[in-house]
Protein backbone atom coordinates (compact mmCIF):
# COMPACT_ATOMS: atom_id res chain seq x y z
CA UNK A 1 0.00 0.00 0.00
CA UNK A 2 1.10 3.60 -0.69
CA UNK A 3 3.81 2.26 -2.97
CA UNK A 4 2.38 2.75 -6.47
CA UNK A 5 4.69 4.46 -8.92
CA UNK A 6 3.34 7.89 -9.87
CA UNK A 7 3.27 8.14 -13.64
CA UNK A 8 1.45 10.11 -16.29
CA UNK A 9 -0.79 7.10 -16.86
CA UNK A 10 -1.42 6.78 -13.12
CA UNK A 11 -1.10 10.26 -11.63
CA UNK A 12 -1.97 11.12 -8.08
CA UNK A 13 -4.10 13.96 -6.73
CA UNK A 14 -3.10 16.59 -4.18
CA UNK A 15 -5.70 18.79 -2.53
CA UNK A 16 -4.53 21.87 -0.64
CA UNK A 17 -7.47 22.86 1.58
CA UNK A 18 -6.92 26.25 3.21
CA UNK A 19 -8.84 28.01 5.96
CA UNK A 20 -9.31 31.60 4.71
CA UNK A 21 -11.56 32.79 7.53
CA UNK A 22 -11.21 36.29 9.01
CA UNK A 23 -9.04 35.07 11.89
CA UNK A 24 -6.31 34.17 9.39
CA UNK A 25 -5.53 37.89 9.21
CA UNK A 26 -4.29 37.72 12.82
CA UNK A 27 -0.54 37.42 13.36
CA UNK A 28 1.26 34.37 14.71
CA UNK A 29 2.01 34.64 18.40
CA UNK A 30 5.30 36.45 18.96
CA UNK A 31 5.36 37.74 15.39
CA UNK A 32 3.05 40.70 15.26
CA UNK A 33 4.33 41.79 11.87
CA UNK A 34 3.25 38.72 9.95
CA UNK A 35 -0.32 37.68 9.25
CA UNK A 36 -1.07 33.97 9.14
CA UNK A 37 -2.80 34.36 5.77
CA UNK A 38 0.29 36.02 4.25
CA UNK A 39 2.60 33.28 5.44
CA UNK A 40 0.27 30.46 4.36
CA UNK A 41 -0.12 31.97 0.87
CA UNK A 42 3.66 32.18 0.56
CA UNK A 43 4.12 28.55 1.62
CA UNK A 44 1.36 27.33 -0.69
CA UNK A 45 2.93 29.20 -3.62
CA UNK A 46 6.29 27.61 -2.80
CA UNK A 47 4.66 24.21 -2.58
CA UNK A 48 3.03 24.61 -5.99
CA UNK A 49 6.36 25.85 -7.38
CA UNK A 50 8.15 22.77 -6.05
CA UNK A 51 5.50 20.38 -7.36
CA UNK A 52 5.85 21.94 -10.83
CA UNK A 53 9.66 21.78 -10.71
CA UNK A 54 9.53 18.15 -9.61
CA UNK A 55 7.48 17.29 -12.71
CA UNK A 56 9.63 19.32 -15.10
CA UNK A 57 11.49 17.23 -17.64
CA UNK A 58 13.68 19.65 -19.52
CA UNK A 59 11.14 21.91 -21.25
CA UNK A 60 8.04 19.88 -20.49
CA UNK A 61 5.98 19.48 -17.32
CA UNK A 62 4.69 15.94 -16.98
CA UNK A 63 1.30 15.43 -15.40
CA UNK A 64 2.28 13.26 -12.47
CA UNK A 65 0.06 15.32 -10.16
CA UNK A 66 -3.45 16.70 -10.43
CA UNK A 67 -3.83 19.57 -8.00
CA UNK A 68 -6.74 21.32 -6.32
CA UNK A 69 -6.43 24.41 -4.14
CA UNK A 70 -9.62 25.07 -2.18
CA UNK A 71 -10.17 27.94 0.18
CA UNK A 72 -12.96 28.35 2.69
CA UNK A 73 -14.11 31.39 4.63
CA UNK A 74 -16.83 33.68 3.39
CA UNK A 75 -17.59 30.78 1.04
CA UNK A 76 -15.98 27.63 -0.31
CA UNK A 77 -14.14 28.40 -3.51
CA UNK A 78 -11.16 27.67 -5.66
CA UNK A 79 -8.02 28.98 -4.03
CA UNK A 80 -6.57 29.55 -7.47
CA UNK A 81 -7.12 32.96 -8.97
CA UNK A 82 -7.00 33.95 -12.63
CA UNK A 83 -7.48 31.42 -15.43
CA UNK A 84 -7.47 28.42 -13.07
CA UNK A 85 -10.17 29.78 -10.74
CA UNK A 86 -13.01 28.05 -12.55
CA UNK A 87 -11.40 24.62 -12.42
CA UNK A 88 -11.59 22.12 -9.54
CA UNK A 89 -8.62 19.80 -10.12
CA UNK A 90 -5.89 20.99 -12.46
CA UNK A 91 -3.10 18.89 -14.07
CA UNK A 92 0.27 20.19 -12.88
CA UNK A 93 1.31 21.23 -16.43
CA UNK A 94 -1.63 23.65 -16.50
CA UNK A 95 -0.67 24.93 -13.05
CA UNK A 96 2.82 25.58 -14.45
CA UNK A 97 1.52 27.52 -17.42
CA UNK A 98 -0.98 29.72 -15.57
CA UNK A 99 0.49 31.54 -12.58
CA UNK A 100 -1.09 34.90 -11.77
CA UNK A 101 2.29 36.57 -11.94
CA UNK A 102 5.99 35.72 -11.75
CA UNK A 103 8.14 37.63 -9.27
CA UNK A 104 11.91 37.80 -9.52
CA UNK A 105 14.36 37.86 -6.64
CA UNK A 106 17.69 36.45 -5.54
CA UNK A 107 18.41 33.38 -3.47
CA UNK A 108 21.55 32.76 -1.44
CA UNK A 109 22.85 29.26 -1.90
CA UNK A 110 25.97 27.46 -0.81
CA UNK A 111 28.82 27.71 -3.29
CA UNK A 112 29.90 24.21 -2.35
CA UNK A 113 32.91 25.47 -0.43
CA UNK A 114 32.65 27.71 2.61
CA UNK A 115 30.80 30.60 1.04
CA UNK A 116 27.54 31.66 -0.50
CA UNK A 117 26.55 32.84 -3.93
CA UNK A 118 23.44 34.73 -4.97
CA UNK A 119 21.50 33.35 -7.88
CA UNK A 120 18.49 34.92 -9.58
CA UNK A 121 15.27 32.99 -9.09
CA UNK A 122 11.69 33.43 -10.19
CA UNK A 123 8.73 32.95 -7.90
CA UNK A 124 5.40 32.35 -9.57
CA UNK A 125 2.30 33.34 -7.60
CA UNK A 126 -0.93 31.39 -7.88
CA UNK A 127 -2.79 32.43 -4.74
CA UNK A 128 -3.09 35.70 -2.86
CA UNK A 129 -3.58 35.94 0.91
CA UNK A 130 -7.27 35.88 1.80
CA UNK A 131 -8.97 36.21 5.21
CA UNK A 132 -12.69 36.80 5.31
CA UNK A 133 -15.78 35.24 6.97
CA UNK A 134 -16.31 32.25 9.24
CA UNK A 135 -14.88 28.71 9.18
CA UNK A 136 -17.25 26.45 7.19
CA UNK A 137 -15.04 23.39 7.57
CA UNK A 138 -17.79 20.81 7.07
CA UNK A 139 -18.96 22.45 3.85
CA UNK A 140 -15.35 22.61 2.64
CA UNK A 141 -14.65 18.95 3.45
CA UNK A 142 -17.93 17.97 1.78
CA UNK A 143 -16.74 19.77 -1.35
CA UNK A 144 -13.41 17.96 -1.17
CA UNK A 145 -15.20 14.63 -0.90
CA UNK A 146 -17.30 15.41 -3.98
CA UNK A 147 -14.37 16.36 -6.19
CA UNK A 148 -12.33 13.37 -4.97
CA UNK A 149 -15.18 10.97 -5.72
CA UNK A 150 -15.30 12.30 -9.25
CA UNK A 151 -11.52 12.12 -9.66
CA UNK A 152 -11.31 8.60 -8.21
CA UNK A 153 -13.99 7.35 -10.60
CA UNK A 154 -11.54 8.19 -13.40
CA UNK A 155 -8.37 7.15 -11.54
CA UNK A 156 -9.14 4.00 -9.53
CA UNK A 157 -5.53 2.80 -9.69
CA UNK A 158 -2.33 4.39 -8.49
CA UNK A 159 -1.11 6.36 -5.53
CA UNK A 160 -4.20 7.64 -3.64
CA UNK A 161 -5.01 11.34 -3.23
CA UNK A 162 -3.51 13.39 -0.41
CA UNK A 163 -5.53 16.16 1.25
CA UNK A 164 -3.48 18.74 3.16
CA UNK A 165 -5.87 20.72 5.33
CA UNK A 166 -4.69 23.82 7.16
CA UNK A 167 -6.90 25.65 9.67
CA UNK A 168 -6.53 28.10 12.53
CA UNK A 169 -9.82 27.46 14.31
CA UNK A 170 -12.81 25.34 15.08
CA UNK A 171 -15.46 24.62 12.50
CA UNK A 172 -18.33 27.13 12.41
CA UNK A 173 -20.77 24.79 10.65
CA UNK A 174 -20.70 21.62 12.72
CA UNK A 175 -18.51 18.65 13.64
CA UNK A 176 -16.05 17.68 10.88
CA UNK A 177 -15.63 14.10 12.23
CA UNK A 178 -18.14 12.29 10.00
CA UNK A 179 -17.18 13.99 6.74
CA UNK A 180 -13.48 13.59 7.58
CA UNK A 181 -13.92 9.85 8.07
CA UNK A 182 -15.91 9.63 4.84
CA UNK A 183 -13.02 11.20 2.93
CA UNK A 184 -10.59 8.78 4.60
CA UNK A 185 -12.73 5.84 3.48
CA UNK A 186 -12.27 6.72 -0.21
CA UNK A 187 -9.27 5.33 -2.04
CA UNK A 188 -7.58 3.54 -4.92
CA UNK A 189 -6.19 0.04 -5.25
CA UNK A 190 -3.01 1.37 -3.56
CA UNK A 191 -4.60 2.69 -0.37
CA UNK A 192 -7.13 5.03 1.16
CA UNK A 193 -7.13 8.79 0.73
CA UNK A 194 -4.58 10.45 3.01
CA UNK A 195 -6.11 13.30 5.01
CA UNK A 196 -3.54 15.33 6.95
CA UNK A 197 -4.48 18.27 9.19
CA UNK A 198 -2.37 21.18 10.36
CA UNK A 199 -3.87 23.47 12.99
CA UNK A 200 -2.09 26.77 13.55
CA UNK A 201 -2.64 29.20 16.36
CA UNK A 202 -2.20 32.84 17.28
CA UNK A 203 -1.95 31.83 20.93
CA UNK A 204 1.30 30.97 22.63
CA UNK A 205 0.54 27.30 23.26
CA UNK A 206 2.65 24.18 23.13
CA UNK A 207 2.60 22.60 19.68
CA UNK A 208 1.99 18.90 19.10
CA UNK A 209 3.44 17.44 15.92
CA UNK A 210 2.63 14.08 14.36
CA UNK A 211 1.35 12.36 17.55
CA UNK A 212 0.64 8.63 17.62
CA UNK A 213 -2.04 8.91 20.31
CA UNK A 214 -4.60 11.39 21.61
CA UNK A 215 -3.10 11.50 25.11
CA UNK A 216 -1.11 14.69 24.66
CA UNK A 217 -3.93 16.65 23.03
CA UNK A 218 -5.49 19.50 25.02
CA UNK A 219 -9.18 19.42 24.04
CA UNK A 220 -12.00 17.79 22.11
CA UNK A 221 -11.38 19.78 18.93
CA UNK A 222 -7.78 18.61 18.83
CA UNK A 223 -8.91 15.02 19.38
CA UNK A 224 -11.44 15.31 16.54
CA UNK A 225 -8.75 16.55 14.16
CA UNK A 226 -6.50 13.70 15.31
CA UNK A 227 -9.24 11.19 14.55
CA UNK A 228 -9.68 12.52 11.02
CA UNK A 229 -5.94 12.48 10.31
CA UNK A 230 -4.46 9.49 8.48
CA UNK A 231 -1.49 7.56 9.85
CA UNK A 232 1.72 8.60 8.05
CA UNK A 233 2.80 5.89 5.59
CA UNK A 234 6.42 4.82 5.95
CA UNK A 235 7.62 6.83 2.95
CA UNK A 236 6.21 10.01 4.52
CA UNK A 237 7.87 9.13 7.83
CA UNK A 238 11.17 8.80 5.96
CA UNK A 239 10.62 12.23 4.41
CA UNK A 240 9.92 13.65 7.87
CA UNK A 241 13.16 12.12 9.16
CA UNK A 242 15.10 13.81 6.35
CA UNK A 243 13.71 17.12 7.59
CA UNK A 244 14.69 16.30 11.16
CA UNK A 245 11.08 15.75 12.25
CA UNK A 246 10.62 12.82 14.59
CA UNK A 247 7.72 10.46 13.99
CA UNK A 248 6.93 6.99 15.26
CA UNK A 249 4.89 3.96 14.25
CA UNK A 250 1.29 5.13 14.18
CA UNK A 251 2.10 8.84 13.91
CA UNK A 252 -0.77 10.73 12.34
CA UNK A 253 -0.42 13.42 9.70
CA UNK A 254 -1.50 15.97 12.26
CA UNK A 255 -0.11 19.14 13.84
CA UNK A 256 -1.84 21.09 16.62
CA UNK A 257 -0.94 24.66 17.59
CA UNK A 258 1.64 24.73 14.84
CA UNK A 259 4.01 27.65 14.25
CA UNK A 260 5.43 28.89 10.92
CA UNK A 261 8.07 26.17 10.75
CA UNK A 262 5.38 23.54 11.37
CA UNK A 263 3.48 24.81 8.33
CA UNK A 264 6.52 24.58 6.07
CA UNK A 265 7.31 21.06 7.25
CA UNK A 266 3.67 20.01 6.99
CA UNK A 267 3.57 20.86 3.29
CA UNK A 268 7.02 19.39 2.63
CA UNK A 269 6.18 16.10 4.32
CA UNK A 270 2.67 16.03 2.89
CA UNK A 271 3.90 16.38 -0.68
CA UNK A 272 6.89 14.04 -0.32
CA UNK A 273 4.93 11.17 -1.99
CA UNK A 274 6.48 7.70 -2.26
CA UNK A 275 9.77 8.64 -0.71
CA UNK A 276 10.72 11.47 -3.06
CA UNK A 277 13.23 13.75 -1.41
CA UNK A 278 11.42 16.75 0.04
CA UNK A 279 12.58 20.08 -1.29
CA UNK A 280 14.46 22.29 1.13
CA UNK A 281 13.77 25.89 0.38
CA UNK A 282 13.51 27.30 3.90
CA UNK A 283 17.23 26.91 4.50
CA UNK A 284 17.99 29.06 1.49
CA UNK A 285 17.84 32.72 2.28
CA UNK A 286 15.71 34.83 -0.01
CA UNK A 287 16.82 38.41 -0.58
CA UNK A 288 15.70 41.58 -2.27
CA UNK A 289 12.48 40.87 -4.16
CA UNK A 290 12.27 43.16 -7.14
CA UNK B 1 43.51 -4.36 -32.10
CA UNK B 2 45.50 -1.16 -32.37
CA UNK B 3 44.88 -0.02 -28.80
CA UNK B 4 47.61 -0.05 -26.22
CA UNK B 5 45.28 -2.04 -23.99
CA UNK B 6 44.43 -4.83 -26.47
CA UNK B 7 46.51 -7.99 -26.47
CA UNK B 8 47.26 -11.11 -28.42
CA UNK B 9 46.74 -13.26 -25.32
CA UNK B 10 43.42 -12.00 -24.01
CA UNK B 11 40.20 -10.89 -25.56
CA UNK B 12 36.94 -9.42 -24.40
CA UNK B 13 33.49 -10.72 -25.23
CA UNK B 14 30.97 -7.94 -24.74
CA UNK B 15 27.18 -8.05 -24.58
CA UNK B 16 24.72 -5.43 -23.51
CA UNK B 17 21.06 -4.68 -23.04
CA UNK B 18 19.34 -1.34 -22.61
CA UNK B 19 15.63 -1.14 -21.75
CA UNK B 20 13.44 1.89 -21.03
CA UNK B 21 10.89 1.81 -18.22
CA UNK B 22 7.96 -0.40 -19.00
CA UNK B 23 5.47 1.46 -21.17
CA UNK B 24 7.95 4.13 -22.28
CA UNK B 25 9.78 4.62 -25.57
CA UNK B 26 13.51 4.16 -26.10
CA UNK B 27 13.70 7.89 -26.72
CA UNK B 28 12.68 8.37 -23.07
CA UNK B 29 15.34 6.04 -21.66
CA UNK B 30 17.75 7.94 -19.38
CA UNK B 31 20.28 5.11 -19.03
CA UNK B 32 23.19 5.04 -21.44
CA UNK B 33 25.93 2.56 -22.18
CA UNK B 34 29.24 3.77 -23.52
CA UNK B 35 31.62 1.27 -25.14
CA UNK B 36 34.93 1.81 -26.89
CA UNK B 37 36.42 -1.62 -27.49
CA UNK B 38 39.56 -0.20 -29.05
CA UNK B 39 40.18 1.88 -25.97
CA UNK B 40 38.96 -0.96 -23.69
CA UNK B 41 36.73 1.51 -21.87
CA UNK B 42 33.12 0.94 -20.94
CA UNK B 43 30.62 2.94 -18.93
CA UNK B 44 27.04 3.09 -17.73
CA UNK B 45 25.38 6.37 -16.81
CA UNK B 46 21.89 6.73 -15.38
CA UNK B 47 20.31 10.18 -15.67
CA UNK B 48 18.27 11.19 -12.63
CA UNK B 49 14.61 11.19 -13.61
CA UNK B 50 13.85 14.38 -11.72
CA UNK B 51 16.82 16.31 -13.14
CA UNK B 52 16.90 18.79 -16.01
CA UNK B 53 18.15 17.35 -19.31
CA UNK B 54 19.20 14.14 -17.55
CA UNK B 55 19.16 12.12 -20.73
CA UNK B 56 21.73 14.33 -22.43
CA UNK B 57 23.90 14.45 -19.32
CA UNK B 58 23.93 10.66 -18.99
CA UNK B 59 24.68 10.23 -22.67
CA UNK B 60 27.50 12.76 -22.52
CA UNK B 61 29.06 11.10 -19.49
CA UNK B 62 28.87 7.56 -20.84
CA UNK B 63 29.94 8.25 -24.40
CA UNK B 64 32.65 10.82 -23.76
CA UNK B 65 34.30 9.03 -20.84
CA UNK B 66 34.98 5.89 -22.87
CA UNK B 67 36.60 8.00 -25.60
CA UNK B 68 38.83 9.85 -23.18
CA UNK B 69 42.17 8.66 -21.90
CA UNK B 70 42.20 10.10 -18.42
CA UNK B 71 39.69 10.61 -15.59
CA UNK B 72 40.83 7.64 -13.54
CA UNK B 73 42.17 9.62 -10.60
CA UNK B 74 39.94 11.77 -8.39
CA UNK B 75 41.55 14.99 -9.65
CA UNK B 76 41.32 13.97 -13.29
CA UNK B 77 37.71 12.84 -12.90
CA UNK B 78 36.67 16.05 -11.13
CA UNK B 79 38.31 18.09 -13.87
CA UNK B 80 36.70 16.01 -16.62
CA UNK B 81 33.24 16.37 -15.02
CA UNK B 82 33.73 20.15 -14.81
CA UNK B 83 34.53 20.31 -18.52
CA UNK B 84 31.58 18.15 -19.48
CA UNK B 85 29.26 20.12 -17.18
CA UNK B 86 30.33 23.38 -18.75
CA UNK B 87 29.65 22.01 -22.22
CA UNK B 88 26.20 20.78 -21.15
CA UNK B 89 25.25 24.11 -19.58
CA UNK B 90 26.54 25.97 -22.65
CA UNK B 91 24.17 23.92 -24.80
CA UNK B 92 21.26 25.40 -22.81
CA UNK B 93 22.33 29.02 -23.04
CA UNK B 94 20.59 29.72 -26.35
CA UNK B 95 17.32 28.11 -25.32
CA UNK B 96 14.30 30.30 -24.56
CA UNK B 97 12.96 28.40 -21.58
CA UNK B 98 9.68 28.73 -19.70
CA UNK B 99 10.07 29.74 -16.02
CA UNK B 100 9.96 26.19 -14.68
CA UNK B 101 12.60 24.91 -17.08
CA UNK B 102 14.78 27.92 -16.32
CA UNK B 103 14.42 27.22 -12.58
CA UNK B 104 15.20 23.55 -13.03
CA UNK B 105 18.18 24.27 -15.26
CA UNK B 106 19.76 26.42 -12.54
CA UNK B 107 20.56 23.36 -10.47
CA UNK B 108 21.94 21.56 -13.50
CA UNK B 109 21.65 17.89 -14.24
CA UNK B 110 22.47 14.72 -12.32
CA UNK B 111 23.43 11.16 -13.21
CA UNK B 112 24.91 8.07 -11.61
CA UNK B 113 28.05 6.90 -13.36
CA UNK B 114 30.35 3.90 -13.43
CA UNK B 115 33.29 3.67 -15.82
CA UNK B 116 35.62 0.72 -16.38
CA UNK B 117 38.99 0.48 -18.11
CA UNK B 118 40.49 -2.91 -18.81
CA UNK B 119 44.14 -3.53 -19.63
CA UNK B 120 44.65 -6.79 -21.50
CA UNK B 121 48.34 -6.22 -22.22
CA UNK B 122 49.58 -7.31 -18.86
CA UNK B 123 50.18 -10.97 -18.04
CA UNK B 124 47.11 -10.83 -15.83
CA UNK B 125 44.31 -8.67 -17.21
CA UNK B 126 43.67 -5.71 -14.92
CA UNK B 127 40.78 -3.30 -14.49
CA UNK B 128 40.35 0.13 -13.02
CA UNK B 129 36.95 1.62 -12.26
CA UNK B 130 35.49 4.93 -11.24
CA UNK B 131 31.97 5.28 -9.83
CA UNK B 132 29.73 7.88 -8.26
CA UNK B 133 26.10 7.19 -7.42
CA UNK B 134 24.31 3.88 -7.60
CA UNK B 135 25.42 2.57 -11.00
CA UNK B 136 27.62 -0.43 -10.16
CA UNK B 137 30.44 -2.67 -11.25
CA UNK B 138 30.16 -6.35 -10.30
CA UNK B 139 33.14 -8.69 -10.76
CA UNK B 140 32.21 -12.39 -10.89
CA UNK B 141 34.32 -15.52 -11.03
CA UNK B 142 32.80 -18.97 -11.51
CA UNK B 143 29.38 -17.59 -10.66
CA UNK B 144 30.61 -16.04 -7.41
CA UNK B 145 30.61 -12.29 -6.74
CA UNK B 146 34.13 -11.28 -5.76
CA UNK B 147 33.72 -7.50 -5.84
CA UNK B 148 30.96 -4.93 -6.12
CA UNK B 149 31.28 -1.17 -6.14
CA UNK B 150 30.31 1.46 -5.16
CA UNK B 151 27.41 -0.42 -3.49
CA UNK B 152 27.68 -3.98 -2.28
CA UNK B 153 24.24 -4.99 -1.04
CA UNK B 154 20.74 -4.86 -2.49
CA UNK B 155 19.56 -3.04 0.64
CA UNK B 156 21.89 -0.10 -0.07
CA UNK B 157 19.85 1.36 -2.89
CA UNK B 158 17.69 4.33 -1.99
CA UNK B 159 15.98 7.08 -3.91
CA UNK B 160 18.46 9.84 -3.10
CA UNK B 161 22.04 8.78 -3.88
CA UNK B 162 24.81 11.33 -4.36
CA UNK B 163 25.27 11.71 -8.11
CA UNK B 164 27.52 13.31 -10.70
CA UNK B 165 26.20 16.88 -10.84
CA UNK B 166 26.79 19.07 -13.86
CA UNK B 167 26.71 22.21 -11.71
CA UNK B 168 30.19 22.67 -10.17
CA UNK B 169 29.11 23.91 -6.73
CA UNK B 170 26.71 20.99 -6.34
CA UNK B 171 29.25 18.48 -7.66
CA UNK B 172 31.63 19.74 -5.00
CA UNK B 173 29.25 18.45 -2.31
CA UNK B 174 29.26 14.91 -3.72
CA UNK B 175 32.81 14.48 -5.00
CA UNK B 176 33.97 12.97 -1.72
CA UNK B 177 31.75 9.98 -2.49
CA UNK B 178 33.69 9.15 -5.66
CA UNK B 179 34.93 5.56 -5.60
CA UNK B 180 38.01 4.50 -7.54
CA UNK B 181 39.16 0.91 -7.38
CA UNK B 182 41.08 -1.71 -9.32
CA UNK B 183 41.35 -5.46 -9.67
CA UNK B 184 42.72 -8.28 -11.74
CA UNK B 185 41.00 -10.96 -13.79
CA UNK B 186 41.36 -14.61 -14.57
CA UNK B 187 40.22 -16.49 -17.62
CA UNK B 188 36.39 -16.47 -17.93
CA UNK B 189 35.89 -13.78 -15.31
CA UNK B 190 32.81 -11.67 -15.96
CA UNK B 191 32.39 -7.97 -15.23
CA UNK B 192 28.98 -6.32 -15.22
CA UNK B 193 28.31 -2.59 -15.46
CA UNK B 194 24.77 -1.93 -14.27
CA UNK B 195 22.35 0.90 -13.64
CA UNK B 196 20.66 0.87 -10.24
CA UNK B 197 17.57 -1.29 -10.74
CA UNK B 198 19.58 -4.01 -12.47
CA UNK B 199 22.40 -3.75 -9.91
CA UNK B 200 19.97 -4.21 -7.02
CA UNK B 201 18.42 -7.17 -8.83
CA UNK B 202 21.81 -8.83 -9.49
CA UNK B 203 23.03 -8.27 -5.94
CA UNK B 204 19.81 -9.77 -4.58
CA UNK B 205 20.41 -12.88 -6.72
CA UNK B 206 23.91 -13.23 -5.29
CA UNK B 207 22.65 -12.70 -1.73
CA UNK B 208 20.02 -15.42 -2.24
CA UNK B 209 22.47 -17.74 -4.03
CA UNK B 210 20.17 -17.78 -7.06
CA UNK B 211 22.49 -16.08 -9.53
CA UNK B 212 22.61 -17.46 -13.04
CA UNK B 213 24.22 -15.68 -15.95
CA UNK B 214 21.27 -14.75 -18.15
CA UNK B 215 23.47 -13.72 -21.04
CA UNK B 216 24.89 -17.21 -21.53
CA UNK B 217 21.69 -18.62 -22.98
CA UNK B 218 19.54 -15.67 -24.02
CA UNK B 219 19.57 -13.26 -26.92
CA UNK B 220 18.47 -9.62 -26.61
CA UNK B 221 14.78 -10.31 -27.21
CA UNK B 222 14.71 -13.10 -24.63
CA UNK B 223 16.49 -10.90 -22.09
CA UNK B 224 14.03 -8.05 -22.69
CA UNK B 225 11.13 -10.43 -22.16
CA UNK B 226 12.77 -11.84 -19.02
CA UNK B 227 13.23 -8.41 -17.42
CA UNK B 228 9.72 -7.34 -18.41
CA UNK B 229 8.40 -10.38 -16.59
CA UNK B 230 10.56 -9.58 -13.56
CA UNK B 231 8.99 -6.10 -13.54
CA UNK B 232 5.49 -7.54 -13.72
CA UNK B 233 6.16 -9.76 -10.72
CA UNK B 234 7.74 -6.87 -8.79
CA UNK B 235 11.14 -8.55 -8.46
CA UNK B 236 12.79 -5.63 -10.24
CA UNK B 237 11.72 -2.01 -9.98
CA UNK B 238 10.15 -0.47 -13.09
CA UNK B 239 13.16 1.65 -13.97
CA UNK B 240 15.39 1.94 -17.01
CA UNK B 241 17.76 -1.02 -17.24
CA UNK B 242 21.33 -0.91 -18.53
CA UNK B 243 23.54 -3.99 -18.38
CA UNK B 244 26.97 -4.24 -19.97
CA UNK B 245 28.55 -7.69 -19.65
CA UNK B 246 32.24 -8.19 -20.31
CA UNK B 247 33.83 -11.63 -20.28
CA UNK B 248 37.60 -11.98 -20.20
CA UNK B 249 38.78 -14.87 -22.35
CA UNK B 250 42.16 -16.27 -23.20
CA UNK B 251 42.63 -16.42 -26.95
CA UNK B 252 42.84 -19.92 -28.32
CA UNK B 253 46.17 -20.59 -30.05
CA UNK B 254 45.62 -22.24 -33.41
Amino acid sequence: MYSAQITRANPTCIVLLIDQSASMSDPFSGDSARKKSDFVAEVVNHTLHDLVIRCTKTEEVRNYYHIAVIGYGRKVWSGFAGPLASREIVPVADVADHPLQIKSSYRRVSDGAAGWVEIPVRFPVWIHPTADGKTPMVEALTHVKQILQQWLSQHPQGFPPTVLHLTDGESSDGEPYDIGREIMSLGTNDGQVLLFNCHISSRRSAKVEYPASENSLPDGFARTLFQISSPLPHSFQAAAAQLGVQTSEGSRGFVFNGDPSSIVQFYEIGTSLTGMTPYRWMDQEITEPE
Amino acid sequence: MSSARQSSTWELRTQQILLPKSGLEFSECEDFIGADEENCRFAVADGATEAFDARNWAQRLAENWVRSDSALTPEAFHSWVATEGLALHSSWSQLALPWYAEEKARTGSFAAFVGLEIDLQTETPAWKAVALGDACLLHCRDGVLIKSLPLSSSASFNSAPLLVASEPSIYKTSEQSLVIDSGSCENNDVLFLLSDAAAAWYLKRFEQNTFSDLFEHNDGAALAEFFENERRTGRIRNDDIAVMRLEIQQRSIS
